[in-house]
């Protein structure tokens, strides 16, 4: 029909009361159902944990989190070393990573030559996309060695007074092996969000204090990072989270010791998910299978609290960015 | 100002040196750094590289696990069923989680109110944040207790990871997508259904394959989420998902504790395999995102 | 303008893609039941030489094994993950409770060694007692030169070494055997650490599986650990003999196992077929017995759908033919009276 018809047709149509269209319903139904399906994951995975854990909870309360040791025979377990393992590999590779990756960040954004900014930027991204399984593995037959033999011998005889770094591994594994591990799969997360921020800074900030006289270094430290800080900050968060919750390769070379804490790195040890790794599939008893769903919901707990915390920084972070700039 | 009190400003004095001297020390810092994270990726893709060409051969692909590794004289298989059971559980795995993904990205984008998006949306971070290591036993307790394990099972814990990634993308690219556009749609009298899958997700094609391409690459190098649902298995290999399937995470973690050269030696060609496809997959997805956004710096 | 094409294509996609995610997770559910034809098994890494020679010779099924260790072999039978299970450690009560309803089998004897990574000392050259092996594992001993171990190795040339303990960190039976040992010849052992398949070690670096224990031991100068006796000779690890009760130095031989194997004539086995042959009484019959050995057992719910395919398979291990293609791993042929009691549980298993 003519242009004039359809748009005559057009206006006959009443304005009031749309014609609901039966596939805005169905989309709006599927998309929907798929988001409250996925609120329904969240909260079922929660409940399963809990429900899982639930003979452990009653049986050993809160002093599971503290006590140390895994006795399964005498039901007796805890999760005291295991968190202490966790803690001091988590936060020995956020050590080492983040002035690691701070400074490949900075030297990404001020001082590589533009030629090979891309390549390296690639390469360190790359660093990120090896499998956790495939770290482990170099960690077992490359890693361990090394340090069994060079590392922590030299490390033991000139620091050997601070109990870190006490007598050395016979076997290459522990938890400076580990700490080594994670250092390598934290690194790439820390640095590339470090470099976005970076990036982000305002070109007139950083002019603005060479031109008064700063050295670069007194520039990064005057306007860089204070403008990235908060970014910096859940940077490290996310990467801690990770480290956290990496199960696989330090199932590999942890050393699966749970008979007490020590404060020699060079001793093996066990962590929250390496535990669950290592034993869930030969757990003999229902109180020990429970003990292993607690084990995953002090995991569970943590990982969410660093999650949330990482969010409200970045919103933090976002609303001053908003303001100053 | 007199000549005395320009030449001051000239002479460079102790404090300047110094600082000099500390800008310099911290820019050989950075630049050691950097060199640090190079060696490392150099030392680490080397020993991969090296130790597993050397056994990397069609044999690997092709044939099964030998049958006879308990006996006294135990023949050196392949490892087909770990190749064939990746490959199947992360196929099942993309198609189970893609659809989810861009159906909640197209609720959160284009559906939800902002309440309901402010909850949403740390609600995927948050699904993306949990430990590979807690999905895998909680599908174990969903869906492997009482039945078996299966492939099955062990792509839909691959799907629970790549959900958040395949919705955040999405997510990223719809918002991308200028809100003039869909309301020209609408004016015209285009139903809302229409003007979402008809124009709207259209352009974010791109966006989408690129964050599924990531998705795959994370997911097919996941160990964690397999180890309880899809691990205990013979050595022939099988293509039925409704069993459990062998993959190639799995097989290098076993493998890696072995006290055989033999087994490491499969262990580090089956890491240099995989490797390869998560690094090409990548690059995949890289060259994706660079088309897409030069398609958009073009139409915009 | 959409084009019509583009968005059909697009809606049918998106349709039938998450049809066929959802059937998928649908399935997944419901999915684990194993093909018609097969017989799945999980456990025990000790019998799995056994378990792989019969498959290979057993043409009725196809048998599908894991040998992922006896607490895990115990889990998944448990869990109805697999169709049997097996393990070298007989259930305790609870994990029979909570097994609803499985019998255990014994279908093979075979034994458990200490092993050992000494410089300069070469295979079966180390001698070992229960209470010197107790007392390194309770981390009393920590070196190679101690007095206690060179008393017992006059002639050989022992080095100033630490001693690295190595033990399994997962559910094992080889663990339990161990532990069965020297809980008892050593009070204290018993007392503070006691026997199962997984244990509270006092000492010690933990591998995953035999694998994983040998890996450590064949890597680490020094160290000491324990595995299935037919995987150190296949994996050429330097393996200790051991004093037993009738104070002979011994290795695990057929005819060593066979004779501590000895214990169970004359006496009744218990219905629940758990027998134990770590460290035979001091007697003449026992003069040669191996102070480490064990029955393995096949676990099967004694109610199960695939009952018919399980009991020919076990009555198939169990018979002449089985039991004789297994020696050559070091499987010594099973007293008559416990073939006779493994048949009997054999004949309760129903569908």
């Amino acid at each position: 029909m003519s242009t004039l018809d359809a748009t005559r047709e057009t206006a006959r149509r009443p304005l009031v009361g749309r014609r609901v269209h039966l596939g805005d319903v169905i989309l709006q139904v599927a998309a929907g159902g798929a988001a409250l399906g996925t609120v329904v994951l969240l909260g079922l995975l929660v409940y399963k944990v809990v429900q899982g854990a639930r003979l452990s909870i009653s049986t050993f309360g809160l002093g599971f989190v503290t006590h140390v040791g895994w006795d399964p025979l005498h039901n007796a377990m805890g999760a005291g070393n295991l968190l202490f393992g966790t803690a001091v590999t988590a936060l020995g590779a956020l050590l080492l990573a983040t002035p690691l990756a701070m400074g490949i960040a900075l030297f990404l954004t001020e001082l590589a030559p533009r030629a090979i900014r891309g390549p390296v930027t690639a390469l360190v991204e790359t660093l990120a996309a090896i499998p956790s399984v495939v770290i482990g593995l170099w960690g077992i037959i490359v890693l361990g060695p090394v340090l069994r033999d060079h590392v922590e011998p030299a490390l033991h005889s000139t620091f050997g007074f601070i109990p870190l770094f006490g007598t050395p591994s016979s076997t290459g594994t522990g938890i400076f092996t580990a700490i080594v591990v994670l250092t390598i799969m934290i690194l790439p997360i820390i640095s590339s969000i470090s470099r976005e921020l970076f990036l982000g800074v305002p070109g007139e900030l950083k002019e603005g204090a060479l031109g008064l006289g700063t050295t670069r270094w007194e520039m990064v430290r005057g306007v860089m990072f204070p403008y990235a800080r908060g970014g910096i900050a859940a940077a490290m968060i996310l990467g801690l989270g990770r480290a956290v919750g990496e199960a696989i390769a330090v199932a590999q070379v942890v050393g699966a010791f749970d008979g007490g804490v020590s404060w020699n790195l060079f001793n093996n040890g066990d962590t929250l998910a390496g535990k669950i790794a290592l034993e869930f599939q030969s757990s003999g008893t229902n109180l020990e299978t429970a003990s292993l769903f607690y084990v995953a919901l002090i995991l569970l707990v943590f990982s969410l609290a660093v999650n949330v915390l990482a969010q409200v920084i970045v919103r933090r972070v976002d609303r001053a960015q908003g303001r100053t700039v | 100002m007199s000549a005395a009190d320009v030449s001051v400003l000239q002479r460079p004095n102790d404090k300047l040196v110094r600082r000099r001297a500390f800008n310099r020390g911290m820019e050989v810092l950075a630049w050691v750094a950097a060199a640090l994270a190079v060696a490392l990726l150099g030392v680490l893709v080397w020993s991969v590289a090296k130790r597993g060409a050397s056994e990397l051969n069609l044999d690997l692909i092709t044939k099964s696990p030998a049958a006879n590794e308990f006996s006294l004289n135990p023949t050196s298989g392949g490892l087909a069923n770990a190749f064939v059971g990746t490959f199947i559980i992360v196929g099942i795995a993309t198609a189970m989680a893609l659809p989810f993904g861009i159906l909640v990205a197209i609720y959160v984008n284009e559906f939800a109110p902002r309440a309901v998006k402010n909850f949403l949306s740390p609600s995927l971070d948050i699904l993306n944040g949990i430990p590979a290591i807690v999905i895998g036993i909680f599908v174990f307790g969903l869906l492997v207790v009482g039945h078996g394990q299966s492939g099955l099972a062990g792509a839909f814990a691959l799907a629970i990871l790549m959900l958040p990634l395949v919705a955040r993308a999405t997510i990223e690219v719809l918002a991308l997508v200028p809100n003039s556009l869909r309301e020209a749609s609408l004016g015209l009298g285009v139903p809302r259904w229409r003007t979402t899958l008809g124009i709207v997700l259209p352009q974010t094609i791109g966006g989408i394959l690129t964050g599924t391409v990531l998705a795959v690459a994370r997911v097919a190098g996941e160990t964690a989420p397999l180890l309880f649902t899809s691990s205990i298995v013979g050595t022939s290999t099988s293509w039925n998902p409704t069993q459990a399937l062998q993959s190639i995470p799995v097989a290098i973690f076993e493998l890696s504790e072995s006290a055989t050269p033999a087994d490491h030696a499969r262990a580090w060609a089956a890491a240099l395999v995989l490797l390869l496809f998560i690094l090409f997959t990548s690059l995949i997805a890289r060259w994706l995102a660079n088309r897409s956004r030069r398609k958009i710096a073009r139409a915009g | 303008m959409p084009r019509n094409g583009k968005l059909l294509r697009i809606t049918l996609l998106l349709a039938a893609a998450a049809v066929l995610g959802a059937f998928a997770v649908a399935s997944a559910g419901a999915a684990g039941k194993r093909s018609a034809g097969t017989l799945k098994g999980a456990g025990s890494s000790l019998v799995a030489p056994a378990v792989a020679q019969w498959g290979t010779m057993y043409t009725a099924d196809q048998i599908q094994y894991s040998a992922l260790g006896s607490g895990a072999g115990i889990t998944a039978i448990s869990n109805r993950t697999v169709d049997f299970g097996a393990s070298d450690a007989p259930l305790t009560k609870s994990q029979g409770s909570d097994c609803h309803g499985c019998a255990q089998i014994p279908w093979a004897l075979t034994a458990t060694i200490p092993v050992y990574n000494i410089p300069g000392v070469s295979d079966h050259q180390l001698k070992l007692t229960g209470t010197v092996l107790a007392n390194i594992y309770l981390g009393n001993i920590t070196n190679w030169s101690d007095p206690a171990i060179k008393k017992i190795n006059s002639g050989l040339n022992l080095p100033d070494k630490k001693i690295t303990v190595v033990h399994r960190s997962d559910g094992s039976g080889d663990t339990y055997v161990f532990t069965d040992y020297l809980s008892k010849v050593n009070h204290t052992w018993k007392t503070k650490v006691g026997a199962a398949t997984t244990v509270s070690w006092p000492a010690g670096v933990g591998g995953n599986k035999n694998a994983g224990v040998a890996a450590l031991v064949q890597s680490t100068p020094g160290s000491i650990g324990y595995v299935s006796d037919f995987y150190a000779i296949q994996n050429h690890i330097t393996k200790a003999r051991l004093k037993n009760a009738a104070g002979s130095y011994v290795l695990p031989k057929i005819a060593s196992i066979e004779a501590a194997a000895q214990l169970v004539k004359g006496t009744k086995i218990p219905a629940n077929n758990k027998i134990s042959l770590t460290n035979p009484p001091k007697s003449k019959k026992y003069k040669n017995a191996w102070p480490m050995s064990t029955f393995t057992y096949v676990i099967i719910p004694t109610q199960t759908q695939k009952a018919a395919e399980l009991k020919a398979f076990v009555k198939f291990a169990l018979s002449a033919n089985a039991q004789n293609a297994i020696k050559k791993l070091i499987f010594a042929p099973m007293p008559s009276v416990v073939l006779k009691a493994a048949n009997k549980t054999l004949a309760t298993i129903h569908s």
